[in-house]
């Protein structure tokens, strides 16, 4: 798979949804990174992460989504999560951004948390 | 390892790879792999003056332990970056709300000991012990 497909993005209603095929360390933090600054600068401001493909995620790339929430919301909008697996919530729960950015088990309970 | 972040992806998949065939558990081996993610990504990102520079790791596997040594070349922007000083600071100012500086936390949480000194390149060792 081709690194421009490892991260895709669809919409629901005025949300976008960016699915995450790949495993987030630095590297991939990077396209992370680069694909929310561009929703942004279109002027999305409710994004969900869908992470059902992924078993890793290192603080680099939670503290991109801590950031990119916290610029969502200064829009008046939101970044919510779904799907974690237990690796990528042990590593939120110790960084303790599982306070700062809504987690949902399901990405049908993050579209309807908006 | 080339100091590119490229390169980290593989360095988490090989350190997993190991600590599975050594009998480490699955949540445990996911430990490892994010603390040394965290080390290596310290290593490209302040402990590197460029991409031409290379990281050093270094595996030990004992009956009792699994080590890993990081060592990294140094960035003349960010000397010292290492010192107790400095670390203190970092962590003193990590908050859950904070974009970075979360990574040496997580190294001491999820490791079963760490040591941080300078070494002779002007750069810095991150070594790091899991018991078995």
């Amino acid at each position: 798979m081709a690194r421009t497909e490892l991260m895709t993005v669809r919409d629901s209603a005025d949300i976008k949804i960016i699915d995450v095929m790949t495993d987030l360390s630095s590297y991939a933090a990077l396209d992370l990174r680069k694909i929310l600054d561009g929703l942004i600068a279109n002027k999305v401001d409710k994004v969900v992460v869908n992470f059902s493909e992924v078993n890793h995620i290192n603080s680099t790339a939670v503290g991109t989504l801590v950031g990119i929430a916290k610029r969502l919301r200064q829009n008046g909008g939101d970044l919510k999560l779904c799907h974690l697996g237990p690796p990528l919530t042990r590593t939120f729960n110790l960084i303790g951004a599982s306070s700062v950015v809504e987690i949902y088990e399901s990405e049908k309970s993050a579209l309807a948390a908006f | 390892m080339p100091s590119n972040v490229c390169y980290i992806e593989s360095v988490r998949v090989f350190i997993g790879k190991l600590s599975e065939t050594l009998g480490f558990t699955k949540k445990r081996t996911a430990d490892i792999q994010l603390a040394l993610d965290e080390i290596c990504s310290n290593a490209v990102n302040h402990g590197s003056k460029s991409t031409e520079s290379v990281v050093i790791i270094i595996v030990t596997v004992d009956k009792q332990f699994l080590e890993v040594m990081v060592r990294d070349t140094g960035d003349r922007n960010t000397t010292n970056w290492f010192t107790p000083e400095r670390l203190a600071e970092i962590q003193a100012q990590r908050t859950p709300e904070g974009e970075g500086g979360h990574g040496l936390y997580l190294i001491e949480c999820l490791t079963d000991g760490h040591k941080i000194q300078a070494n002779n390149s002007g750069g810095t060792d991150v070594t790091v012990h899991f018991n078995r």
